[in-house]
């Protein structure tokens, strides 16, 4: 099952007119159960390649192809078999964190019990207890964001897309995170993460793919990539690859 | 110094390119209605000296009476212009003589006058609109100080000047004639002064205005804020990743402003029909001017506020649609409140001329640009529905509803494309996440 392709993407570009490619030829794969990272700096096109994927935006070459479904030909069937939590998203700040979990459910849920499922999931991986019967107007940053992170998560999609999955959040509630991830990802979900955080992709990361100018520079596991460009840490991969290859 | 500093930041934070942009759209629409109510005021001060005048009586007396008139009228550019009226049909005489008032002379005026006994002068004048400027008009006092003056200096000439006047003569000189005035509406005609008609309408012709303005705002401040908040917020993009078409996501949206719009016109149509009545009863109840408003078919009935209903909700709907295109224009809050600045200009100019003057007779081209502005229509309903104008109603509704057909399919176009995420104010891409590479 591991070696089970949740997403291919395969030569995925955004080209917003003609030869100004926001994204250029982007292929890779994430496995069952695999977590795999975007790096990139800022522009770099991760957002952009999330997006297709997500089926936010139109590809305007290749194809990706999530759980067998394409999200050119079959974007609802992709849908079904995603979540996606943007960076900085917010949620409807007048309804309260267990009616906003009651109405994502339902979005995902194909019965009444299953949508149950999904809150009763939603409301263990928040941990805001009480603070959910309030509206999150109230909410600071951090639960805003795990409430958020909840809702990515209580459906058990194949790939949960996350782009910045632990930005607001306190050291301890961005380990929690980090830690629910990895233990999902054991339980055989699987993860399209994107984050600035280098330390963070470092330890949560099973692969990480390089990404800039649009273009994906290098795929690898992190400890491939340290020992390939012989660097400390993967910071120290970014900045080598990102910094010296020569992208037209 | 620090209190400088502080006041440029806040003047610098208040006066932003949105709040000029703001004051310079309101000139340019105050300065837009202020030319064409002048436009239409001058092309009723052309004629607004001029006098029709029907001679019943066709006696010599009346004929040196209106030679005299015409003196007058002439001296001061006017023009007396003479018309058959033949029958007591008002509405199909004015229009059989293309006029749109008339001072007639009764069979019978020189032997009232011979008797001086005060002579009645009949004056009928046609209501096309209850725009303050377009019933602008010589009107029946104009006629009569006229007509009064042109009987004292005919029967000065002739009695003076055949020896000293009696004192009924000398009392029946200060107020030789009795008026009689009639109005005609549509193809009705009732015994009641045009300027009473005018004042007791003028209620009825600002509410509907006024609450349309309002609504139109109100609805279209909703959407726009649904849909901006939800782009601002990158609430928009996890509901768009979701299991869930577009199409149900902005019929969803569509919908539920639909409904509450739907409710708002219905509320403000029942207050204003209840308020309508109100005015009416305490107004008019006793004069017996209620009677003559609805014999005019100048208070209107539930099929007519229908189609007032009617034409205010489409128009809800196309701010609606038109809302929620600019909605994904906005790029933070800021931007968001200048979009509705489109939506006020094109509600602030009908709303401003129809109060004012006849929409339907400025010139042709200022014309078509006001109807061409879908809200006009809207603001022209109860007008149209009151005066009978059925074709320039119609034709309103179809244009609305074509234009509604319009802005719905772009609103689709711009859901179901990457646009909703890369569309902003001012033609530059919103954040899409990546740079471009070439």
């Amino acid at each position: 099952m591991e070696n089970e392709k949740v997403l291919e993407v395969k030569g995925l570009s955004k080209q917003y007119k003609k030869g100004v490619y926001a994204s250029e030829k982007v292929t890779f794969d994430v496995h069952r159960g695999e977590i795999f990272a975007l790096i990139g700096p800022n522009g770099a096109g991760k957002t952009t390649t999330i997006r297709m994927i997500s089926t936010l935006l139109q590809a305007t070459e290749g194809d990706a192809v999530v759980s067998g479904h394409s999200i050119l030909t079959e974007p609802e069937k992709v849908r079904k078999s995603i979540t996606y939590l943007p960076d900085e998203a917010g949620a409807y700040k007048n309804m309260k964190g267990i009616d906003y979990l009651k109405f994502m459910a339902e979005l995902y849920a194909d019965n009444k019990s299953q949508a149950e499922e999904y809150v009763k999931t939603g409301r263990e991986i928040c941990e805001l207890g009480d603070r959910l019967n309030d509206k999150i107007a109230s909410y600071s940053r951090g639960m805003q964001r795990k409430l958020l992170l909840a809702r990515a998560i209580m459906s058990k999609p194949d790939l949960a897309i996350l782009d910045e999955p632990t930005s607001g959040l306190d050291i301890i509630n961005a380990l929690e995170i980090r830690r629910m991830i990895k233990q999902l990802a054991a339980e055989g979900m699987s993860f399209l993460l994107s984050s600035h955080n280098m330390l963070e992709i470092e330890y949560v990361s099973d692969r990480v793919g390089i990404i800039a100018k649009g273009h994906l520079l290098e795929t690898g596991t992190p400890a491939e990539l340290i020992e390939k460009y012989k660097a400390d840490n993967l910071e120290d991969v970014f900045e080598l690859v990102v910094m010296k290859k020569d992208i037209k | 110094m620090k209190f400088r500093t502080l006041f440029l930041k806040e003047l610098r934070e208040m006066l932003s390119s949105q709040t000029i942009l703001m004051m310079i759209v309101s000139v340019v629409i105050l300065s837009f209605a202020g030319q064409a109510m002048s436009n239409a005021v001058e092309d009723n001060a052309e004629t607004m000296m001029d006098i029709n005048i029907c001679d019943l009586d066709d006696t010599e007396f009346t004929h040196n009476m209106i030679k005299c008139l015409t003196a007058n009228i002439n001296a001061l550019d006017g023009e007396v212009n003479t018309v058959d009226i033949t029958s007591d049909n008002y509405a199909e005489e004015l229009k059989k003589a293309n006029v749109k008032s008339v001072v007639i002379i009764p069979e019978g005026f020189t032997e009232s006058v011979e008797k001086s006994e005060a002579a009645t002068v009949k004056f009928v004048q046609r209501l096309n609109s209850l725009a303050t400027l377009s019933n602008m008009n010589a009107g029946s006092q104009v006629a009569v100080d006229y007509l009064s003056s042109a009987v004292k200096e005919v029967v000065y000439s002739t009695k003076v000047a055949n020896g000293k006047l009696t004192s009924s003569e000398v009392s029946f000189l200060n107020e030789p004639l009795k008026l009689e005035e009639s109005t005609v509406v549509a193809d009705k005609s009732e015994d009641i002064s045009a300027s009473i008609v005018m004042s007791l309408c003028s209620a009825q012709g600002m509410i509907v205005p006024i609450m349309m303005f309002i609504l139109v705002m109100m609805s279209s401040n909703m959407i726009l804020n649904a849909v901006s908040t939800e782009k601002i917020d990158k609430t928009l993009e996890t509901l768009l990743s979701a299991p869930i078409s577009r199409l149900s996501v902005i019929a969803a949206k569509m919908l539920s402003a639909a409904v509450v719009a739907a409710m708002q016109a219905a509320v403000y149509m029942i207050g204003a029909k209840n308020m309508m009545n109100g005015v009416l009863d305490n107004v008019s109840g006793e004069s017996g001017y209620s009677e003559a408003l609805n014999n005019l078919g100048l208070t209107m009935d539930a099929s007519q506020y229908v189609l007032v209903g009617l034409q205010m909700f489409l128009s809800i709907l196309i701010a609606l649609s038109v809302s929620l295109i600019l909605g994904v224009l906005a790029r933070d809050a800021k931007s968001a409140q200048t979009l509705t600045l489109p939506i006020m200009m094109c509600t602030m100019i009908p709303y401003m001329l129809s109060m004012f003057v006849d929409i339907k007779t400025m010139s042709p081209a200022v014309r078509y640009i006001v109807y061409a502005i879908p809200f006009t229509h809207s603001f022209m309903a109860s007008e149209n529905a009151m005066f009978g104008n059925t074709g320039v109603y119609v034709g309103g509704l179809i244009y609305q509803v074509i234009f509604l057909a319009v802005c719905m399919f772009l609103a689709l176009r711009i859901f179901m494309s990457d646009r909703i995420f890369t569309m902003s104010i001012g033609g530059r891409r919103a954040k899409t996440g990546g740079e471009a590479s070439q």
